[in-house]
Parts: C-alpha cells; sequence; structure tokens
C-alpha cells in the first residue's frame, strides 16, 4: 500500500474523479484484499462443512474488518464526488459481501456453539478454539439454558432423575446426556495438494490417493489433521 | 395408569408440529405436560413401592418378579423425562429463531403463547446474544441471505416520519415508495415498519 496516497486521501484535500477512485481502491491494496477475503471464504465454508466448531481465525477476522472499514470510508468520502453510480454500486456490493461473509462465519459458529455448549464447555480443546467473547457468550448461554430445563422441567422429577447432565444419578456414573458432534459423519472435500496415499483408519486397511484439486467424500475424523494443517478444504 | 408412554409420546408428537409450523407459535401445552409430568410421578410411586419390596424379598433365592416391574417403571420415568425435554428444547430452538427473525421485542400476540419460563429465556438469549453482537461491534441478524443488490426497493407501512437515510434526511410517509441501501432496509423490515416491494 501507498502510504503518502493514503494520507492525502484521508486529508480530503485532493478534487479526484472517476479514475481518482478507481485507482485509490486499488491502493487499498486490492491484491491484500483480495487474499484476505479469498481465505475468509475458505475459512467460512470449512466452518459450515465441519462437524465441530474449528479454531477461530482471529487475525483473519481482524484484517477484515479493517478492511471492509477502510473500504467504507472511502466510497463514503467519494460518494459526493463521484459521478459514475454504477462503479459507486460495484464497490457498496463489494464490501456488502464481505460483510456477509464475516457475518455468516460468526453465525455458523454461534450455532455450532448453542448446539453443543456443554460439551464445548467440558473440552479444553474446544473451548480454547472460541473467541474470548464467544467463550462469554457460551457461558450465558449455558446459564440461561440451565435455567429454563431446570425451572420448566427437572424441578417437577423425582430428585434422583432431575440432572440435565444424567439420566438419573440412580445409574448413571458419567453425564450421558450430553450431546456430542458426530465426527464420523461423511463430508466433501477438496485436496489442496497432492498429498499421496492417505490412511483413513489406524490399521491401514483402507488409504486414499489424495491428488490437487480432486473431490472426494471422506469421513471427518481421519482427515481433520489435514484440515488443521489447511492441506484440505471442506465443500 | 394410562398406557405407559402415551402421554409422552403425544407431547413429542406436539414439539414436531411447533417445529413444523412455520407461520404462528403454539401456545404452551400446559395441559399435557402436566399430565406427564404427574405420569412420571406415578411411575416414581410404583417403582419406589417394588424397590422397597425387592428389599423385603432379598433373602429369598427365587428371581424376583418386582425386579423386573421395577425396571419397567424405571424406563419409564427416564422416556418421559426425554419427552418433556425435547419438547422443551423443541420449542425453545423456536424461541431463539424468534430472537433473530423479529429481535429483542417481541409482538403480543407471540408472547401470550409463551410460558412464563419461556419468556425469561426469551429475555436472557436475547441479553446473551446481544451483548455478543454489541462486544463484537456487529449485527449478525441482519443479511441472512448472501446479497445480491446493495439496494432495494421497498414500501412504507408504519409512520416513520423524518429518518436519516445515507446521512440524508428523507421523508418517508407511509405508503410511499423508496430505494435504498439494503442494510438500512432490514432493520426496519424485521421491525414490519418497511416491506420490500416487488414492482
Amino acid at each position: 500500500m501507498d502510504d503518502a496516497g493514503t494520507s492525502e486521501r484521508q486529508d480530503g484535500s485532493g478534487t479526484y474523479g472517476v479514475g481518482g477512485l478507481v485507482d485509490s481502491l486499488d491502493e487499498l491494496g486490492t491484491d491484500e484484499v483480495a487474499s484476505d477475503v479469498v481465505l475468509l471464504r475458505r475459512v467460512w465454508q470449512n466452518e459450515k462443512c465441519a462437524p465441530e466448531i474449528l479454531p477461530y481465525e482471529a487475525s483473519l477476522v481482524e484484517r477484515v474488518r479493517e478492511q471492509i472499514q477502510l473500504m467504507e470510508e472511502n466510497i463514503e468520502a467519494f460518494a459526493t464526488e463521484i459521478k459514475d453510480d454504477l462503479m459507486l454500486s460495484l464497490y457498496r456490493m463489494d464490501v456488502n459481501r464481505t460483510l456477509f461473509l464475516l457475518r455468516s462465519y460468526l453465525r455458523a459458529r454461534l450455532s455450532k456453539i448453542e448446539r453443543h455448549p456443554i460439551h464445548i464447555i467440558d473440552n479444553q480443546e474446544l473451548w480454547d478454539r472460541l473467541s474470548e467473547y464467544e467463550q462469554e457468550y457460551t457461558n450465558k448461554y449455558c446459564e440461561v439454558l440451565a435455567k429454563h430445563f431446570e425451572q420448566t422441567v427437572l424441578i417437577r422429577l423425582p430428585e434422583q432423575y432431575g440432572s440435565m447432565l444424567k439420566q438419573t444419578s440412580l445409574a448413571s456414573e458419567e453425564n450421558d446426556m450430553i450431546t456430542q458432534p458426530h465426527l464420523n459423519t461423511f463430508v466433501f472435500c477438496r485436496s489442496r495438494g497432492a498429498i499421496g496415499s492417505f490412511q483413513l483408519d489406524d490399521k491401514g486397511d483402507e488409504s486414499v490417493d489424495l491428488m490437487t484439486n480432486d473431490l472426494y467424500i471422506l469421513r471427518y475424523k481421519p482427515i481433520r489433521k489435514l484440515l488443521e494443517t489447511d492441506q484440505i478444504e471442506l465443500i | 395408569m394410562a398406557m405407559f408412554g402415551k402421554k409422552g409420546a403425544e407431547l413429542v408428537r406436539e414439539a414436531k408440529q411447533t417445529l413444523a409450523t412455520e407461520d404462528q407459535f403454539r401456545p404452551f401445552n400446559q395441559d399435557l405436560f402436566e399430565q406427564v409430568v404427574k405420569e412420571t410421578d406415578e411411575h416414581y410411586a410404583h417403582l419406589q413401592e417394588r424397590m422397597s419390596q425387592i428389599k423385603a424379598n432379598e433373602s429369598s433365592e427365587a428371581v424376583d418378579p418386582n425386579f423386573v416391574g421395577g425396571c419397567a417403571q424405571h424406563r419409564s420415568v427416564l422416556r418421559n423425562k426425554r419427552c418433556l425435554l425435547a419438547y422443551v428444547n423443541a420449542r425453545m430452538s423456536k424461541i431463539k429463531q424468534l430472537r433473530w427473525d423479529l429481535g429483542a421485542v417481541l409482538p403480543d400476540d407471540i408472547t401470550a403463547n409463551l410460558s412464563s419460563t419461556e419468556r425469561t429465556f426469551f429475555q436472557g438469549y436475547s441479553e446473551a446474544l446481544s451483548s455478543y453482537m454489541a462486544d463484537i461491534n456487529l449485527d449478525l441478524t441482519v443479511d441472512a441471505t448472501p446479497p445480491k443488490d446493495p439496494y432495494v426497493q421497498i414500501r412504507v407501512i408504519g409512520n416513520l416520519g423524518e429518518v436519516l437515510l445515507d446521512d440524508q434526511e428523507t421523508s418517508l410517509l407511509p405508503h410511499s415508495i423508496h430505494f435504498m441501501t439494503r442494510t438500512e432496509a432490514e432493520p426496519l423490515v424485521m421491525q414490519g415498519l418497511l416491506e420490500i416491494y416487488q414492482g
């Protein structure tokens, strides 16, 4: 990004024509914007398709939000000067699409948290995948959830049966009422590189040749590691 | 005693219907709910009776028929617990959706169909969500579908008077038609003050 260009734009002193807007939006680092948006798209897609919650992409979200803000400021600054409504509308659309991705990504995570809140709280590894605010939300959500079940149903049941975590305190030793995501479900995925032969189970009976850009339907659990290292993407 | 588990099954069917009816919210079926709770209590009373008889017969060698009976009662209590929770859970997911679709304040006709604990739950859920969205400084309830056009044509339903749109003061008179950005229109559409106008 060209620093001189940025400061000049913030002064708002220069008069810009249509070309000026296009130039200055390019100066925003279109390449950088594009790549982060592409990255966000992949992260969003993975999050939507994976049965479990994935690590929160804090720095990516941070970057994308800064870029959105910068673009919005620039569009606003030039909205009064620009004559070309079509161009303006295209830039707005671009910002709106990125905002949609971001919102949808955060929504997908909330819905996973709400589906298995207690499982996530109990599991340190999953808990660490949440952002600080998501953790706060999970705690609050669990609280209202437990209170609601307690006051509506559990308080009305015989004492030994009144736990939200156990079916009955008579027989169950573990918390046997907490739902967990099905990690063995099948997912569609695309290989991002030539990974070669990959074992799908411990015994080595089943393996698959992962070629670049090929599509596969595989069980989620064995390919989790590949997703973590960004060698595959879910679709 | 009624047939084992029949009321519970009815309650689950009710839960399914609650989820299936899209445009309205069914009232909390307190009557059926109470019947299942009562049945559960009866099962439990029978179970305790069996248990005390099992204790009394402990010395005898023969297989105690009370044991089998007790198991059936025990499973019935568990099953009813599942049914009750499933019903409440189904309604809860619907209530959560209301927060996303209608915002933090529910219209009276829906509130009337919620039980008092459900109202409390809605408040709690709404507060948790609102404070999360305030923390991240982003309203997640808008933009539910991918945006096609940044602008939409809308028709004014309620009386809004002068409002600031896009930093310009515009007067939104009832029944007038306007062109505005989707992000500005969506919250007002959710509140029922505007509707999307299709030519």
